[in-house]
């Protein structure tokens, strides 16, 4: 939807492709033409390259828009759509994949003067490690080379254990992926999840539009957002704003990207990685900047020089905050997919509803649990919470169960409202009940 | 029903075995759902069970519609564009009132200049010709309707 309206104001009709359970959404009913392109499952469907192309093919489609999640980081499908001649709105094949890997992605930011984690390449052995640990400085975290899921992790706060813990680490690596090799870097054991949002067009205007705090977090899944972020100055914002925009100038990256970072107790940032699209989180970023950022990735890609002011830093407007409505129970967070029996999403002066469902649609359980965004803007931090209450109050979805509880319980925490959150505060309060 | 664990692996594998990707069944005292999972792995299938009250009667899909006793509707697995013939100067592969047997090409549906040959899933009679010779069909648009022999 959100990109169907970015078309509609840009005067550009729209094909929404659909798997076959999803032939009832928002998105089909509202674009232009329709085509079913698989079943349910999404690799025969969504991640279905052929059947995407051909349904571009026999409507007709100038270009794809990829959305997030799914292909839209997809550098091979960014590639066959070039040899299609299809304009694939998003950055090129090659600057896709080198921002796109972590290891190239950390090469380009070490190059340009983002700072890194502190780490280590593999450990040669306990007395290395040792060494090492104390040169990275802690608390540290062992990793296993070979696989994640937390095999092969130990997080180490003094020196004298880092030989029990590496040997620990190591045989566990071994039994668990036939490969004992270990690393290690700094462990941040309150992290803040901060994330800085670029805009690029074709004809080098480059633009950094602040950045946004996404540290409220269930299973690295974003819960709620908001910009600016509580922790950030305006001279940190101005000074990694400039530091981005060279990177990507430079390195020839366009439409819209978002850079993300971790921040420390002690307010130091260090890059993680870059996301290669728009992101969910993206209308935050629109209230205080006053930029519609789809359409101008659709102009971007269109091979348009954008006509933004080139005012650095870029004058942001207020506080908004994002809270991801989902289709599951908020105290065990089952997914919960069922017929929507009521729906009246609320309103008012700076309250935003982003939203694919409607009164009478099933929420299938197949797909993600995300069906609503609620975004509010305010002059203030406080008004900005003040408004997502009321707007959440007046959310009515029956039929299913929905996080908002969730958001409700997290608009009166402590940590959430002195802005002292991190990643770890939804397990905090989930653990302490709502 | 009432499932053990025995039982419940026993029905996972007849579902599994029959290709069956979403099974739902229930009484006054039971709610059982399976959903095949697998979204973007290449890893084998298996089932998830889930335990919420859900009413959703998804469609499986496959390559043939039942409707009444004996009919049978082809669908297309493509996106494309929907031929009658092997090429433009051929005669069609079937006509209304064809018999077919199981495994024969009906129809062409074309995608980025590749000829994907639709095949009959059964052996039977072509009863109709739902799609028109050089229009584009989507995934699961009805394209003959069979009578099953």
């Amino acid at each position: 939807m959100r990109v169907i309206r970015a078309c509609r104001l840009l005067g550009i009709k729209s094909v929404a492709i659909h798997s076959d359970v999803d032939a009832g959404s928002l998105h089909v009913r509202f674009a232009d033409e329709a085509v079913c392109i698989g079943p349910a499952d999404a690799s025969k469907s969504y991640l279905n390259i052929p059947q995407i192309i051909a349904a571009a093919e026999i409507t007709g489609a100038d270009a794809i828009h990829p959305g997030y999640g799914f292909l839209s980081e997809n550098a091979k499908f960014a590639e066959v759509c070039k040899k299609c001649r299809l304009s694939f709105i998003g950055p090129t094949p090659d600057a896709m994949r080198l921002w796109g890997d972590k290891v190239s992605s950390r090469a380009v930011a070490k190059t340009y003067g983002l700072p890194l984690l502190p780490g280590t390449g593999v450990l040669a052995d306990a007395k290395d490690a040792v060494e090492q640990a104390t040169a990275v400085g802690f608390p540290v975290i062992l990793k296993a080379s070979g696989g994640g899921g937390g095999r092969g992790m130990r997080i180490v706060r003094q020196v004298e254990d880092v030989a029990r813990a590496y040997e620990a680490a190591s045989h566990e690596a071994m039994t668990g992926f036939k490969n004992p090799d270990v690393y290690l870097e700094r462990f941040i054991e309150e992290p803040k999840h901060i994330e800085f949002q670029v805009l690029a067009d074709q004809h080098g205007g480059v633009w950094t539009l602040g950045e946004r705090e996404c540290s409220l977090q269930r299973r690295h899944q974003k819960v709620m957002e908001e910009s600016p972020s509580p922790s950030i100055n305006e001279d940190q914002r101005a000074r990694l704003g400039e530091v981005i925009r060279r990177a990507v100038l430079e390195t020839g990256y366009t439409t819209l990207g978002t850079l993300e970072f971790l921040m420390d107790e002690h307010g130091n940032l260090y890059f993680m990685e870059m996301n290669t699209r728009v992101q969910v989180e993206h209308p935050v970023t629109e209230m205080v900047t006053g930029v519609d950022l789809v359409e101008q990735q659709i102009r971007a890609a269109a091979g348009e020089k954008l006509s933004l002011p080139d005012t650095r830093p870029w004058s942001f407007r207020g506080h908004a905050i994002e809270c991801r409505i989902n289709a599951e129970d908020p105290r065990s967070f089952a997914p919960w997919p069922g017929l929507i029996t009521e729906y009246h999403p609320p309103g008012g002066g700076g309250v935003r509803v982003d939203s694919g469902v409607y009164g009478g649609w099933r929420v299938p359980s197949c797909y993600d649990a995300l069906i609503a965004k609620v975004i509010t803007h305010g002059q203030t931090r406080a008004e900005a919470i003040a408004k997502m209450r009321c707007a959440l109050d007046e959310f009515i979805i029956g039929g299913i169960r929905t996080n908002i509880p969730l958001h409700q319980a997290l608009l009166r925490d402590p940590e959430v409202l002195s802005g002292r959150m991190s990643t770890r505060t939804i397990e905090r309060l989930v653990a302490k009940g709502f | 029903m009432n499932l053990d664990l025995n039982d419940l692996r026993q029905l996972l594998r007849i579902l599994e075995k029959r290709n069956v990707s979403e099974f739902e069944f229930e009484d006054d005292k039971t709610r059982l759902r399976l959903v095949r999972g697998g979204v973007v792995s290449a890893a084998p299938a298996h089932f998830a069970v889930a335990a919420a009250p859900v009413a959703v009667a998804a469609a499986a899909a496959p390559a043939a519609l039942v409707d009444d006793a004996g009919t049978v509707y082809v669908t297309s697995p493509f996106v494309g564009t929907f031929y009658r013939s092997p090429s433009p100067d051929a005669p069609p592969f079937v006509e209304p009132g064809s018999s077919i047997r199981e495994g024969q090409a009906l129809c062409i549906v074309e995608a980025m200049k590749l000829m994907n040959e639709i095949e009959a899933d059964c052996a039977g009679t072509i009863v109709e010709i739902l799609a028109e010779n050089g229009k584009s069909v989507e995934f699961g648009q009805k394209l003959f309707k069979v009578r099953k022999a």
